[in-house]
């Protein structure tokens, strides 16, 4: 079976730049336009959010989309589902505005637009290539790889960052 | 490995859907029997008040198909009820006078509500003790020409069933016997916002008081008289005074009961073979290691998930429940509210903090060095960091002040 691609966070490589956060707006906006999505109701949300960590480090967090997912679990109206690409994704003609997800999910990721009284969240960017955030992250900070290819990738990193005597 | 085992469970709802497809999961070759004494097939009960406003159908409140209930080929028997347990044949009677062999049980009979005695004419009909898709069809029916409810308690259930109503033009009294509404989830001070907007969308709260009986007219419900004598006409009452677990087809068999069926943290009974979760299972509170009963979907689903996952071979310990674990958003205000949430004069550490439209309760151990209880009104950001923290019993000496100012993020905890 072909493995499923996810968003992986490199944290190190984050500068705060906070280009995810208006390229995922854009993406869930009605228009997918960066003019006209400034003007739209409800204001369009980014789904990724760069928090800090302390000494002002940033780092983006965003829906890990879990195995048995707390929030799919939880919800009192069947709808949060899994997608056959394994995304964990609500249905906005589903949610009841019940907030339950937002009260189990451990990483806070789960935004709620209050007009509409619906949760959202990362969805990958179920209609693009690869998610609008990582495309959009100029220091590849975010990456959009299978498990194996991002540990791969990691490994890769280490060994030359040893062979160049960085080794932390 | 069990393989080709014959699984039965007792009840198809959050409890028993969840175990029913983590087994088929798990063991894709199993054969498993649900049994519920329902003749809908099974739904989303929190749905349920919004079957008499009229904002959903029963085909819109289905579980089967929806969100993690996705598993093929179960044998789901409707309008079957379990009237006994014999654990030394590993066989059930079904009231229709079948028998139902098993290697493995799972119970997930559930909870029905309490109807106090001490209230007079509660078999009169429009009096609701609302649990049901059937009952929640019925009162949509009667509220179409209904003018006044009485809502006896100020829980959550009878707030949820009081906007379905207001939704129908029907005007909703709450007859409140504690001093405050919600009184299970919150003190007193907590609520007074929630109170305050519940009173503006038009209910009418009376607290301190309790029904004493319930009069009967030509078509049925017609008056509650309040145990001050006074007498209020109405046509629907609804009774919202908790729920006890289903356990009455038990009584013959050897489970052990303490109120619910108590199991062991692989949701395990007394016998090998023989589990149960949900509002009928006995849990655990994590902070505490207290037995709990609760009534929470969330509870209900997540145990009935590792009540599946145990029975078909894959040993997960349940993580227990908080007993209140609530989250809902009535009258435009959202509020959560989680563990210890009535320190009264204990010994706790709490901080109330009032901000714009926002409440918060925050509920420390006494040394300060875990969070033990939370309630957030108005504004709900991060609740689930602060669950994760509680339950898990994080040390959070390091990020109380994050906490206390409500700008943690789970970067902190990641990271930190
Ligand atoms: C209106 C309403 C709103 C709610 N809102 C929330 C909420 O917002 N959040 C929350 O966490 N919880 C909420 N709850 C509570 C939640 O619905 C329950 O905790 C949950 O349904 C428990 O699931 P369960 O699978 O344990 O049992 P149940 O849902 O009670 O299902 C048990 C099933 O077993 C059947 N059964 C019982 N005995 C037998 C027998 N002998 N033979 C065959 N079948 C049997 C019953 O008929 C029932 O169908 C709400 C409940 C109601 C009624």
């Amino acid at each position: 079976m072909d493995q499923i691609k996810e968003i992986f966070v490199r944290k190190d490589l984050c500068m705060g730049c906070h280009s995810c956060e208006l390229a995922c707006a854009v993406a869930h906006s009605a228009s997918k336009n960066i003019y006209e999505a400034m003007g739209e109701h409800p204001m369009p949300k980014s789904r990724v959010y760069v928090e800090t960590v302390s000494a002002s480090v940033p780092v983006p967090i965003l829906c890990r989309h879990c195995e048995d997912a707390p929030c799919m679990h939880a919800c009192i109206a069947g709808a949060i589902h899994r997608t056959a690409d394994q995304a964990v994704v609500t249905d906005a003609d589903k949610c009841i505005g019940c907030w339950t997800c937002v009260m189990v999910c451990p990483y806070g990721v789960i935004g709620r637009h209050l007009e509409a009284r619906k949760a959202y969240r990362c969805d990958r960017c179920q209609d693009r290539d690869q998610p609008a955030c990582v495309s959009a992250c100029p220091t590849k900070a975010l990456v959009y790889q299978t498990v194996t290819d991002f540990s791969k990738d990691l490994r890769r990193k280490a060994a030359e960052e040893l062979s160049r005597g960085e080794g932390r | 490995m069990a393989a080709n085992q014959t699984y039965v469970i007792i009840g198809a709802s959050a409890a028993g859907l969840s175990a029913a497809c983590a087994i088929v999961k798990t063991e894709p070759e199993a054969k498993v029997t649900v049994l519920s004494e329902e003749t809908d097939s099974p739904y989303f009960r929190p749905m349920i008040p919004f079957i008499i406003s009229g904002e959903k159908s029963p085909a819109d409140v289905a579980m089967t198909g929806q969100g993690p209930y996705q598993a093929k080929g179960i044998d789901l028997r409707l309008n079957t009820r379990v009237v006994s347990l014999d654990t030394h044949s590993n066989q059930v009677k079904t009231k229709s006078g079948d028998t139902v062999l098993f290697d493995r049980l799972l119970i997930a009979s559930g909870s029905s509500p309490y109807i106090p005695r001490d209230i007079e004419g509660t078999g009169i009909k429009g009096v609701y003790a609302l649990r049901t898709l059937a009952q929640a069809r019925d009162a949509a029916q009667r509220s179409s020409s209904a003018r006044h409810a009485i809502l006896l308690g100020g829980g959550l259930l009878n707030l949820k069933a009081a906007f379905a109503l207001l939704e129908k033009k029907v005007a909703v009294t709450l007859v409140v016997y504690s001093p405050e509404i919600l009184s299970q989830l919150m003190e007193p001070d907590d609520a007074v916002m929630i109170r305050q907007a519940l009173e503006h969308a038009g209910l009418k709260i009376m607290t301190g008081r309790s029904a004493k009986t319930i009069v009967q007219g030509p078509n049925g419900v017609k008056a509650v008289i309040l145990d001050n004598g006074v007498d209020i006409p109405c046509d629907m009452v609804f009774i919202g005074k908790g729920v006890r677990p289903c356990v009455d087809f038990l009584k013959s068999s050897d489970m052990e009961i303490d109120q619910g069926v108590v199991v062991d943290p692989y949701t395990r009974t007394s016998r090998e073979n023989i589990f149960a979760a949900g509002d009928v299972a006995v849990t655990f509170d994590p902070v505490t290691g207290n037995r709990v009963v609760t009534g929470l979907w969330t509870n209900a689903a997540e145990m009935g998930l590792c009540a599946g996952k145990n029975m078909a071979g894959d040993p997960t310990a349940y993580a227990g429940t908080f007993g209140v674990m609530n989250a809902t958003q009535v009258a435009g205000l959202p509020f959560v509210s989680m563990g210890q949430v009535h320190p009264g004069s204990g010994d706790y550490e709490v901080h109330r903090n009032v901000s714009g439209n926002a409440y918060r309760k925050l509920v420390f151990s006494k040394e300060g060095k875990h969070l033990v209880g939370l309630v957030m009104v108005g504004d709900i950001t991060h609740a689930g960091l602060y669950r994760y923290i509680m339950r898990e019993q994080r040390d959070i000496r390091r990020v109380k002040e994050k906490i206390i100012g409500q700008t943690l993020t789970s970067a902190h905890l990641m990271y930190g």
